[in-house]
């Protein structure tokens, strides 16, 4: 369990993270997304302890993760895939972190089998690694201790459609065996196969936390209408409009209408007798409701609002 | 999940030799270790090698008032630490300023979240392994000035022995100052321009014109400090305030650079 309590950010005059108020709960993949720029990185840093809150806090089952005397046991995490020294081969990165928290070297071995690094891809200097495998390494050390919860920052960045689908399983199976797993984002397709909770965030602010079902349920659909009738249509067209639909025509036969459901389209249509060869919903998706939400916070992006690329 | 449940429960000093087995395995994990030891070992013998040739030959020249009369083999290592002292410190240095570099700071502080602690492990480790080096500098060192000196020389068992020791005392010491520097620096560069002020520039140019006040505050310095206690000085203090004098500045420089840790963003 995460919690974030009005957890606040500011690198000078500008607020990266906004008051967010967060239970990211066990046993369900949390996707966390928001346009570049939106604090996903500075709030996983400040869950890690590794950046200072300006306000409010960030515990991991009670406790703030500066207090931990194991944490590897308590969170596993994957922030930044390039953080290996250029030197340093690929195992004992894993294998000092293993031994910080004392963890046997077996299980440095175990967890290279899981991500699926060979022998001599872990002894390969830091270097030489390539994003992809950068990110099974980083994602080796999240899994070292074994910890309930997760979080992974960007994990398919790199990956080729394999290691994606790999990673899709993982953060399933994760979840499915009662651990907490936090996963940050840009691809709104991806978390819409992956996640079951949604944390959407813009400028900082949580703009919503709720089901992934919900937020696709929750952004206008728009209906699409066509009819060889004419008039037929243009009825329609001035009942849905005079029942507060936004109707517009897409073409001599054709409406696109928001703002109501298909369902009652399709009522009203009987109702007046007009005859439709097609009545169907558009533009149901994680893709649209992610716009939508964060349609006002893309708006002002551009300033270094310190996320992401540190 | 077994592990959810299990309190946090261990102690302090488990988490501390965690993090010294960490930090001592990083270490080993990179050539540049191999590398910064090998330049220092050869710095060691060049040093040692041109100051017994100077001392022997002052000795044997026409001028009798360059004859230093006999030299011991100790005060040719001391003098030999001067520039060799710049190879070893890096061996701290590096233990923190690559991390910030790489960015394995994060993770370094992820596995160990105490800075003080993460610090102190750097600090035992960097200590440690410059101590040791440091013996192997003084006996290399040793074995290529005596030849050299030859009849100049002398290298009584006991006092090149405490040389030695001092010797890997001093350098061990500045390589934590070089760690603290550097974990409130950030820089390598930037760390060993400052290092290279303080140990060197800032106390030299106090000493130039000679002028007593001036010459007081260069004795604080931490490489004055050093070398008055390698030397076995009894002016202007005895070489033991010199060792404690030194071991202020390292401890000073690890206080900074936990501050720096603690306050700072990773």
């Amino acid at each position: 369990m995460i919690t974030l309590r009005g957890l606040t950010k500011r690198f000078g005059a500008t607020v990266a993270v906004d008051a967010l108020t967060v239970d990211v709960a066990p046993g369900r993949v949390t996707g966390f997304l928001g346009p570049n720029g939106a604090g996903k990185s500075t709030t996983m840093r400040m869950i890690l302890g590794l950046d200072r809150p300006t306000a409010g806090q960030a515990l991991i089952g009670g406790r703030a993760y500066r207090e931990l005397r194991r944490p590897l046991h308590e969170v596993g995490a994957l922030l930044d895939a390039r953080a290996i020294h250029p030197a340093r081969a690929g195992r004992a990165h894993l294998l000092a972190m293993a031994r910080s928290n004392g963890i046997p070297a077996r299980r440095v071995d175990e967890v290279l089998d899981t991500v699926g690094l060979d022998g001599r891809a872990a002894a390969k200097p830091g270097r030489t690694l390539s994003l992809g495998m950068g990110q099974r390494l980083g994602i080796a050390g999240a899994l070292l201790g074994d910890p309930p919860v997760l979080m992974f920052d960007e994990p398919v960045n790199g990956l080729d459609p394999d290691g994606v689908r790999w990673v899709r399983q993982l953060m399933r199976s994760l979840a499915d065996q009662g651990r907490t797993v936090f996963v940050s984002s840009h691809l709104m397709s991806e978390m819409q196969l992956t996640a079951d909770q949604l944390v959407v965030i813009g400028r900082g602010r949580l703009l919503a936390d709720a089901p992934i079902d919900d937020v696709i349920a929750g952004s206008a659909v728009a209906v699409r209408v066509r009819s060889p009738h004419p008039d037929g249509l243009a009825t329609l067209a001035t009942r849905l409009a005079a029942t507060g639909a936004t109707v517009e025509p897409a073409g001599p036969d054709e409406l696109t209408v928001t703002g109501t459901t298909v369902d009652r389209v399709g009522d009203l249509a009987y109702e007046l007798g007009v005859r439709l060869h097609e009545l169907s919903p558009h533009g149901a998706s994680l893709e649209q409701a992610f716009m939508e939400l964060t349609a006002d916070s893309v708006e002002y992006a551009g300033g270094p609002t310190g996320s992401g690329a540190r | 999940m077994s592990t959810s449940t299990l309190p946090d429960t261990r102690p302090a000093p488990a988490a501390f030799r965690g993090a010294v087995a960490a930090e001592w395995t990083k270490l080993f994990s990179v050539r540049t270790t191999w590398w910064t030891a090998l330049a220092g070992l050869l710095l060691m013998a060049a040093s040692a090698g041109q100051l017994a040739i100077y001392a022997a030959n002052d000795n044997t020249n026409d001028d009798p008032t360059d004859d230093r009369g006999i030299v011991a083999v100790g005060s040719v290592l001391i003098d030999s630490v001067e520039l060799t002292q710049y190879a070893v410190l890096a061996l701290g240095l590096l233990a923190i300023t690559a991390e910030f570099t790489s960015g394995t700071i994060r993770t370094t502080l992820q596995c160990t979240p105490s800075r003080g602690r993460v610090l102190l492990a750097k600090a035992v480790v960097a200590g440690t392994v410059t101590f040791a080096l440091g013996l192997l500098l003084g006996g290399v060192g040793a074995l290529i000035a005596r030849p050299v000196l030859g009849e100049w020389g002398r290298a009584p068992a006991g006092d090149t022995i405490a040389d030695i020791v001092a010797l890997a005392t001093y350098l061990a010491l500045v390589s934590v100052l070089a760690l603290g520097l550097g974990a409130a620096l950030r820089s390598a560069v930037l760390t060993l321009t400052v290092l290279f002020a303080t140990l060197m520039i800032v106390p030299l140019s106090l000493q130039e014109p000679d002028i007593a006040v001036l010459n007081r505050i260069a004795d604080v310095f931490p490489g004055v400090a050093g070398t008055h206690f390698l030397a076995g000085d009894t002016e202007p203090y005895p070489g033991a305030v010199g060792l404690l004098l030194l071991a202020g500045w390292a401890g000073a420089a690890l206080l900074l650079g936990r501050a720096a840790l603690r306050r700072r963003d990773a």
